[in-house]
Order: structure tokens, then C-alpha cells, then sequence
């Protein structure tokens, strides 16, 4: 069994307007997406800004009201209230903030800030529980005297650290990470990365690893999914994404990593531009009417792609032949 | 869980008194602490907090000393006595009612409703804001049609009414009835920024913490909007001086026997007293100015400690 389930997700703004304030229709931010995330694995959700990512992980950890669907933990649906309480779901599954500063309260000081899982989840004496704060803060690798500092009083990737330590405060099993590293410079993101690489081992956590850039989620997940447009229109380990991308959209986003070496520079261009062409060209064909990608359809025990059928017929044959 | 963190961490109990000194030393000064240096920052602002602080502290400790009813009697032999003669520092008002202790006892009864008006109606419209703002659905809309209601209602007008209506009344009943009416503004005010605020991640991230919806409210989103609140607070106790003694000077405010500011100004209504009697309303009206003045000036240099980005002070 996987560690959470997410079958059908659905999370729908209403848009209020006109003189009776009434819903005239809706932002579908997620609209209707299926994944499960198994145990001690990084799972990988990219897509570009917009396409419901943040939503997605907000709605796993119970800080989105949910139209439909289900996330199953544990043989129960985590989406009512009432089962998040009688399973302390918030003592397993924790959240690293994609905005770093906002996430920490300016008004805390740091100590308060890490403690407060701790304060709410487990029941620990003064000294205890700033030992613990202690400890917390030297695995992230910063100083004893952070305890008594306020947010603004430190750099980003340093935020990003304090944030990191107050999510793995309770050793949960699950963590949300929303582009943990976005806002952060290369040497910074890969200390980081390595840093949640280095945990991950340690104390056995799972993530939810959302990015934009498939550079990065190359070096951390085993199994990604493509989000565009609030669903899903690719699932499958690194090597399915990366080396046998089926759907256009997945295609433009491997075509839109950094070219780091030198030579290769203009060769890469030259290929992400005929991508581009292929992409405005074909877009039709990978989407239906209404702009929406269509259902995943599985093409081999790893591997979905949302493709109309006749698509993937030919996908398929072509693999065939191939082999 | 405690020998997991132990396995990754060299640190143990016998550091702890160590680190933790270490990290008092390197500790950020306390707001108290940075709103007094802001104070000593800037002068004029110390002269008024002063001003304020021992005009408020002599006026109530003055009053007990002052034999009200007895003060308040006829004496027609110093009628409009001048500032000076009989021993009326201030002189006397057409009643011959010494106006130096009248200025005492009505400083002290305007004072004290103001700060209590302060206290009831900024607390409740700080505590409707906030739930307002923070649970921002059915209980929104609720609590936001009451806001309407009340808005609906002629204030000054419903409270002359209710004055008139309620036969025996003194300074506290009076202070109620006000404070009916003015917790809205703040209570606006409060709910916009609560809820901009509420949309911030550490609210969520308080939630995942699995911390309670009104230790949130109180605990997490009130800190934040502190500096909005002590400003609007010492603004709208400088304003609820101008409240009851604007009433009072309409003859809607304290009874005639209790003297107020508003009841001091209101001398002035008499072309008389404007021209030739001066000192009946004079002071009265240069202490309210002085007065409102102070506070509001120390409404702004607590704002500014609040934002650190205005400091004049120590900054961190
Ligand atoms: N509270 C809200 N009300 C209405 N629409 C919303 C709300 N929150 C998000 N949306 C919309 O939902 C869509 C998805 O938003 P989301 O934050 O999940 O994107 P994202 O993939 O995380 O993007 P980014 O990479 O920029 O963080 C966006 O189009 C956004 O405008
Ligand atoms: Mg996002």
C-alpha cells in the first residue's frame, strides 16, 4: 500500500461577481488529478507557474478545501476535518513553504517558531523541548545564537533552513516540499538539496518534491509527474521522463533546461526552438476542445501519457517496431 | 524520536545552558525596550509623552483632594471673579465656581471616559475584526451585516436619544452607551488587514503546526497587526476626548453638576464669556488642543518604533 493516495483531486475557486455576488464560474486549479506517493520515495511534480502545484500540495497537507476527490493516508480520507484530528495527520505530514519569509512569522523569534509543532504535538519540558530546538538547528546546520533572532535577521537559504527545520521537527513521515530551492542561488539550492537529500536517509521521510525546473528534480526524484493546466498529462521514473518524453508540453520543459556546457550551447538552441515550433504548431492535437489535457492513458507499467487514442496507437506500434 | 535527533546532533543536555546563554547574548532587543529608545530618540516626542503621562497622573491624584458638590455650589460673591483675586488662580465662572478645580475634576471625568471608551471599544472592535477577518465566511457575513446595521444608525442622534431616555446616568453608563457606538471603525480596519494577513504562509504554517484557530487569531495574527492597532488606538483615544466633550458642550454629555471639559467650552456659548470672561472657557479648550496633540504625536513614534524600517532609534 502507498503512503497517500490521491485519487480524482479536484480544488476549484468560485469566482464571486455581479450584484447578487453570485459564483459566475470558477479557476479550476486542480482539476481532477491521480498519483500515490510510496514510502521513504521523492516524488516529483513539476510544471510551469500556474499550473496548480502549490494547490496540489497545500490540499495534501489539509490546508485547502477540496471540491472532490480523495487523499487517502493511512485507510482514511485526510480531506475531512474530523480524520486529519483522530489521525494527528499534521504530526506525519508537514509542509516546506514555497515562500520562505512569508512563512515564518515576523514577529517570532526563532525558538518559537521551531518549537511550535512541538508545543502542539508532543508534550516536552522547558529544557527538553530547547534542546530539541538546539538540535534541530544544528542539523540544519545553523548556530545556537539563531534561537533568539527573528526571521528578517537572516538570508534566504538560511530561512529556507529554519523552515525545513520546523517541518522535520516532529520526524514526520511525509513532507510537502514547494520549490524549496527556487528562490535560492545555484550553490545555495544544491546545499540544500543535498541537506534534504541527507535527512531523507536519515530519518526515512518522504517527499513531495514540486518544482518548476526539471533540472533540478533530476538529481532528487525516482518517479515525476507533469502538471499543466491543473492535470496531469505525464507520470513516470526519471528515465520514462526524461529520456522518453511522449507528451509535447513534457518535451517543452526538458527543452527549457539550462544548457551548462559551452559547446553545446547553440546545438540546444537550435532544438529548443524547433520544440517551441512543433509545440505551437501540434498543440491542437495534445489537447481537446476545450483547452483540457486529456485522460492519462498507461503505456507501459511506468509510463502515462495524456494522449487522445489514435496517439497513442501509434506510439505504441511505433514502439513495437522499434523492438 | 529523542535518540534519532541525538544519533544527528552532537548536541547533548550538558550544552544546553551553554548555547542557550550564548544565544541571550545575541539576542534581539525586546519592543519595549525599542519603542523606549525610539522615545529617547526623539525629543519633542519624550516632551509629550511626559506631558501626557504626569498631566494624566496629577489630574487623578489632584481630584481626590477636591470636594466635588461642595466646589460645584452657588457663590454669587465672586461672581466671574479674574484669574488671581480671592485666591481663584484661574478665577470663577458666572456661578462663581472656582475654574482652576473645575479644570481638575472635568479633566479627569473627560480622561477617564475617554480611556475607558478606548478600552471597551477598541477591544471589542479588535476582537470583531479579527474573527471576522480570519474565519472570512458564513461567520464573515454575519458579523459583517451586524457592522451594517450599525453603521445604518444615526450615531450622535442615537445617543442624545439614549441619553435622554435613561433618567439617572453618571460617567460610567455614559461610557457604555458610547462604546455601543464606536467599535466599528476599528473593527473595519482590523478585519482588512486580518484578512490580507490570514493569507499569509505562516498562518498555514501554524496550522500544519496543528496550533487552534484562536490562538492564531490572538496569538500569531494579532503580533502582526500590532503596530496598525496601537496606532489606531492612541488616534481613537485622542479622538474620544473630542466625544464626550463635544457631547457635553451640546448639554447631551455629563450632567450639569459634573464637571467636564466639554462643560468648561461650553461657557463659551455665552457672547459674554467669549469677550470678557475669557478664562471660563480658555483653558479648558487650550488643554484639549495640547492634549489631543500630545497623543496623537505619540501615536506616531509608537508606529514608527513598530516598523522597523522607520526607526529613528537603535535598529537591529
Ligand atoms: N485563492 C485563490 N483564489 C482564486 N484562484 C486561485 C487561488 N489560489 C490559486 N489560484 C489560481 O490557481 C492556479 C494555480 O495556482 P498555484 O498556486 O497552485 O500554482 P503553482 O503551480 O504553484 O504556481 P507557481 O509555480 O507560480 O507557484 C493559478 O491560476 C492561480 O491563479
Ligand atoms: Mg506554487
Amino acid at each position: 500500500m502507498s503512503l497517500i493516495e490521491i485519487n480524482d483531486l479536484k480544488v476549484h475557486y468560485p469566482i464571486r461577481s455581479g450584484f447578487w455576488n453570485r459564483i459566475t464560474y470558477s479557476v479550476k486549479a486542480v482539476d481532477g488529478i491521480s498519483f500515490n506517493i510510496e514510502a521513504g520515495e521523492t516524488y516529483g511534480l513539476v510544471g510551469e507557474s500556474g499550473s496548480g502545484k502549490s494547490t496540489t500540495g497545500k490540499s495534501v497537507v489539509g490546508l485547502e478545501k477540496i471540491t472532490s476527490g480523495s487523499i487517502m493516508y493511512k485507510g482514511k480520507d485526510i480531506t475531512k476535518k474530523s480524520n486529519r484530528k483522530e489521525l494527528d495527520y499534521n504530526h506525519d505530514v508537514q509542509m516546506i513553504f514555497q515562500d520562505s519569509l512569508s512563512s515564518l512569522n515576523p514577529r517570532k523569534r526563532i525558538e518559537d517558531i521551531i518549537a511550535e509543532p512541538l508545543r502542539n504535538f508532543e508534550k516536552l519540558d522547558a529544557n527538553e523541548e530547547k534542546l530539541r530546538v538546539l538540535q534541530l538547528l544544528d542539523i540544519v546546520g545553523l548556530d545556537a545564537d539563531a534561537l533568539y533572532k527573528y526571521p528578517h535577521q537572516f538570508s534566504g537559504g538560511q530561512r529556507q533552513r529554519i523552515g525545513v527545520a520546523r517541518a522535520v521537527a516532529t520526524n514526520p513521515k511525509l513532507i510537502i516540499a514547494d520549490e524549496p530551492v527556487s528562490a535560492l542561488d545555484l550553490s545555495v539550492q544544491a546545499q540544500v538539496l543535498n541537506f534534504m537529500k541527507k535527512i531523507q536517509r536519515e530519518f526515512g521521510i518522504s517527499y513531495l518534491f514540486i518544482s518548476h525546473d526539471l533540472g533540478v528534480v533530476r538529481h532528487m526524484c525516482n518517479n515525476i509527474a507533469i502538471m499543466n493546466r491543473g492535470r496531469l498529462v505525464e507520470i513516470g521514473t526519471r528515465d520514462d521522463i526524461y529520456n522518453h518524453p511522449l507528451h509535447i508540453y513534457t518535451k517543452r520543459l526538458l527543452a527549457a533546461i539550462p544548457e551548462t556546457n559551452v559547446n553545446h550551447r547553440q546545438e540546444h538552441r537550435e532544438q529548443r526552438l524547433e520544440v517551441e515550433k512543433i509545440y505551437q504548431e501540434q498543440q491542437d492535437k495534445y489537447y481537446d476542445k476545450d483547452g483540457k489535457a486529456y485522460p492519462l492513458v498507461q503505456i507501459s507499467p511506468t509510463h502515462s501519457v495524456a494522449l487522445p487514442e489514435d496517439l497513442v496507437e501509434k506510439i505504441k506500434h511505433e514502439g513495437e517496431v522499434k523492438a | 524520536m529523542e535518540e534519532n535527533l541525538n544519533k544527528h546532533s552532537d548536541i547533548s543536555a550538558a550544552d544546553l545552558e551553554r548555547l542557550s546563554k550564548e544565544a541571550q547574548d545575541e539576542a534581539t532587543p525586546s519592543s519595549s525596550k525599542i519603542i523606549w529608545s525610539e522615545f529617547k530618540a526623539d525629543k519633542p516626542a519624550m516632551v509629550a509623552l511626559i506631558l501626557v503621562v504626569t498631566f494624566i497622573l496629577f489630574v487623578m491624584i489632584a481630584s481626590l483632594f477636591i470636594n466635588t458638590p461642595k466646589m460645584m455650589e452657588t457663590d454669587i460673591m465672586n461672581y466671574n471673579a479674574t484669574p488671581g483675586s480671592n485666591g481663584f488662580l484661574l478665577g470663577a465662572d458666572t456661578g462663581g465656581r472656582p475654574i482652576l478645580q473645575q479644570l481638575i475634576v472635568g479633566a479627569r471625568n473627560s480622561i477617564g471616559i475617554a480611556i475607558g471608551l478606548t478600552l471597551i471599544s477598541s477591544t471589542f472592535g479588535i476582537c470583531w475584526g479579527l474573527i471576522s477577518g480570519y474565519f472570512n465566511g458564513y461567520i464573515d457575513w454575519g458579523m459583517q451585516r451586524v457592522y451594517d446595521f450599525m453603521m445604518m444608525l444615526p450615531m450622535t442622534m442615537m445617543i442624545i436619544v439614549l441619553v435622554t431616555i435613561i433618567k439617572s446616568y453618571n460617567a460610567v453608563t455614559l461610557t457604555f452607551i458610547f462604546s455601543i457606538f464606536y467599535w466599528e471603525g476599528t473593527s473595519r480596519l482590523i478585519r482588512s488587514r486580518t484578512l490580507s494577513e490570514s493569507e499569509k504562509d505562516y498562518v498555514a504554517a501554524s496550522k500544519t503546526s496543528g496550533t487552534g484557530s484562536f490562538k492564531i487569531i490572538f496569538r500569531e495574527i494579532m503580533p502582526n497587526i500590532s503596530s496598525l492597532i496601537i496606532v489606531d488606538t492612541t488616534l481613537s483615544f485622542a479622538e474620544n476626548i473630542g466625544v464626550e466633550t463635544g457631547l457635553s458642550y451640546l448639554g447631551f454629555g455629563l450632567p450639569i453638576q459634573t464637571p467636564s471639559l466639554g462643560t468648561l467650552i461650553a461657557n463659551a456659548n455665552d457672547p459674554n464669556n467669549i469677550t470678557q470672561y475669557w478664562w471660563t472657557w480658555l483653558p479648558a479648550a487650550l488643554l484639549i488642543i495640547i492634549l489631543c496633540l500630545s497623543i496623537s504625536y505619540i501615536g506616531q513614534v509608537v508606529r514608527r518604533a513598530a516598523d522597523a524600517s522607520q526607526r529613528h532609534g537603535i535598529s537591529d
